[in-house]
């Protein structure tokens, strides 16, 4: 057995990061000890009857750091001159906080007290960053006014671009929450044209209005997959070049697969033509549609059409 | 483990195994399993980030490399850290373990915003595990080394930038001697990281200005001004996109005529492309010719055998 069997890994972490705070604070009840680092108050008690057994050789009186718990959950810490701050941040920690500091800043609006701003800067200040990191989120410019819509639960009437259908509708929506997942904009919302939930890009919508009108607010489920395929999605098989391998990172693909000729076989899901045809127009001759027999010349008929208006 | 923490941090001199197995209850006897067991212990501290030093054979965690610096976070500040560390997605097991060590959170882990739905982030920014080590040798001015497509690449890390969801590394490429992007999950294997203090990354360095907003400009092609028609339906859209100062007429019929430069063609054609029939490039010629031709060889190689 080697020195502490038990606190191997994250348990030390977290031990040697509550001491220093108890011993600032010079006690504290074992409720707010779980609630303040995240941890069951069984686990607390756990942690804590490890510390009280910690010190220096030779383990004697004063050298020992001085944990008690009472019958009413209090703890009192008291200890020698050690563990009277906290570890240094690792690397991936002082990423995991920057990141998602600098990214929250890059919401417009998320932050209105500049506690945030104020906070990294010290941060920064102490893991010796100097602007190697940034986060841009390109906020769409309705982006605030969606948000202003999900904080006040107001019906907000929008002018929503479908790039799978390619066209502009007008719809009254229940804006429920917003969100960036990959590098888009997103807004899950209660539609009133379609009765039902459903999940906007935020980038696609061109104009927002308030109605005035206060909707009840809903929890929803956490967002998913960005695209769950609609009723009349169809199953396609396309085959691309080698050098656009990029399609099976950038959509939910089925399968992937390579060809005998060396091309790339991709299986997805899609929800309509419009969606498709942009897709191979990007993609060039040397993509084609494999399956269904009825979408094999859609590439081709898009050209011919895009060519019309150069010709005419 | 704690103890032998609290025993290299307080001892004034480096200590030898010897001294360590002794005054730390709990090593077993004998000295190959000593040995063994100290091996361990030593693994999970640097897997844990406690900065042991190791000189000689004898070993000290020094309290100048162990201790956070005070930082003096207002209650405010430190709940605002929490927040985001909740919002948003990196990594979030560091993510908790440095908001520990940072004093841990006076809301208990509860969410501030109210608009988030439980257990959803704001933002999702895809954790890579290259990501810290980069951040760090950016940080530290220390070259790395690293495959991509195939390659060894021996690179200057300048920064680190996160945009259209990817995770970018820019910086200057030693073997090709020019400044490149790369795409963080694209690296391959593990990243070795060199000796501190090795270059000067370029004064005016931003991040956010190393890697073009838009496909059009990336790249270093010679500039151009395309000049592109948009149909009514997208004009309003793509006039929110572009900027009203790329707006070079609006005609009677509701479509609209942008003007701006490119530097990469491919990527230019890319975008026009995926506006299919309601756009189309006026100018300049040769761009125009190149659309058209891009546009023949699709529509002509898959018309049906024999109908010529």
């Amino acid at each position: 057995m080697s020195a502490g069997k038990g606190d191997h890994g994250p348990r030390l972490t977290r031990l040697l990061a509550m001491v220093p705070w108890l011993l600032s604070e010079g006690g504290a009840p074992v409720s707010e000890i779980a609630a303040r680092f995240g941890i069951e108050e069984a686990d607390v008690i756990g942690d804590l009857e490890l510390v009280g057994l910690c010190g220096v050789p030779p383990y004697g009186g004063g050298d020992l750091i001085d944990i008690i718990v009472d019958e009413d959950g209090w703890v009192s810490a008291f200890a020698g001159p050690f563990f009277t701050r906290p570890m240094r941040l690792t690397p991936a920690e002082g990423f995991a906080v920057l990141a998602a500091g600098r990214a929250l800043l890059a919401v417009p609006g998320a932050e209105q007290e500049g506690a945030l701003r104020r906070a990294l800067a010290k941060l920064e200040a102490v893991v010796g960053e100097s602007a190697t990191l940034a986060v841009d989120l390109e906020p769409p410019p309705v982006l605030a006014a969606v948000r202003e819509g999900i904080a006040g639960h107001e019906r907000l009437e929008v002018d929503y671009y479908s790039a799978w259908r390619d066209e502009f509708t007008q719809r009254r929506i229940d804006p429920l929450v917003a969100y960036s997942l990959a590098g888009r904009w997103y807004v899950d919302a209660h539609c009133h044209r379609t009765g039902g939930l459903r999940r906007f890009r935020i980038d696609r919508i061109q104009s927002v209005r308030p109605t005035g009108e206060r909707f009840e607010h809903r929890q929803v489920a956490p967002p998913g997959e960005a695209f769950t395929p609609g009723p009349d999605a169809r199953t396609v098989t396309v085959a691309l070049p080698s050098w656009a391998g990029w399609v099976a990172e950038a959509y939910p693909v089925r399968a992937v697969d390579e060809r005998p000729d060396g091309r790339i076989q991709v299986v997805l899901d899609v929800a309509g033509p419009a969606w498709l045809e942009r897709l191979l127009l990007r993609l060039g001759p040397e993509a084609e549609v494999v399956e269904p027999d009825d979408l094999e010349g859609l590439a081709a008929d898009a050209a011919s059409r895009l060519l019309a208006r150069y010709r005419d | 483990m704690t103890n032998l923490v609290t025993f290299l941090l307080h001892t004034r001199q480096a200590v030898s195994l010897q001294e360590v197995v002794e005054q730390v209850p709990g090593y077993p006897a004998g000295l190959a399993a000593r040995r063994q067991a100290f091996e361990r212990d030593k693994r999970v501290l640097r897997e844990e980030g406690v900065p042991l030093s190791e000189e000689k054979g004898r070993y000290r965690i020094r309290p100048e490399d162990y201790y956070l610096p005070e930082l003096d976070l207002t209650p405010e500040e430190r709940v605002a850290l929490n927040v985001a560390v909740a919002a948003v997605a990196v990594s979030p097991e560091q993510g908790r373990t440095a908001l520990r060590k940072l004093g841990g959170s006076e809301l208990g882990g509860r969410l501030a915003d109210g608009a988030l739905p439980l257990g959803a982030q704001l933002v999702d920014l895809r954790a890579l595990p290259s990501l810290p080590v980069l951040h760090a040798a950016a940080r530290d001015r220390a070259v790395v080394d690293f495959g991509y497509r195939g390659q060894r690449r021996r690179v200057e890390p300048y920064g680190l930038l996160f945009r259209g969801g990817r995770w970018y590394l820019a910086g200057r490429d030693l073997g090709r001697d020019d400044r490149r992007n790369f795409r963080v999950d694209r690296i391959e294997g593990a990243v070795e990281v060199g000796e501190a203090g090795a270059f000067e990354p370029p004064a005016s360095f931003e991040p956010a200005d190393s890697l073009a907003r838009q496909p059009w400009l990336v790249g270093g092609e010679e500039a151009m001004t395309a000049v592109v028609a948009v149909d009514g339906v997208l004009a309003g859209k793509l006039a929110s996109e572009l900027g009203e100062e790329a707006v070079r007429e609006r005609r009677a019929d509701g479509s609209t005529v942008f003007a701006f430069a490119i530097t990469n063609r491919a990527g230019f054609r890319a975008w026009l492309l995926g506006l299919r029939h309601h756009a189309e490039v006026v100018a300049p010629a040769e761009l125009r010719a190149e659309v058209v031709a891009w546009l023949e060889s699709m529509s002509g190689p898959t018309a049906p055998p024999g109908s010529e």
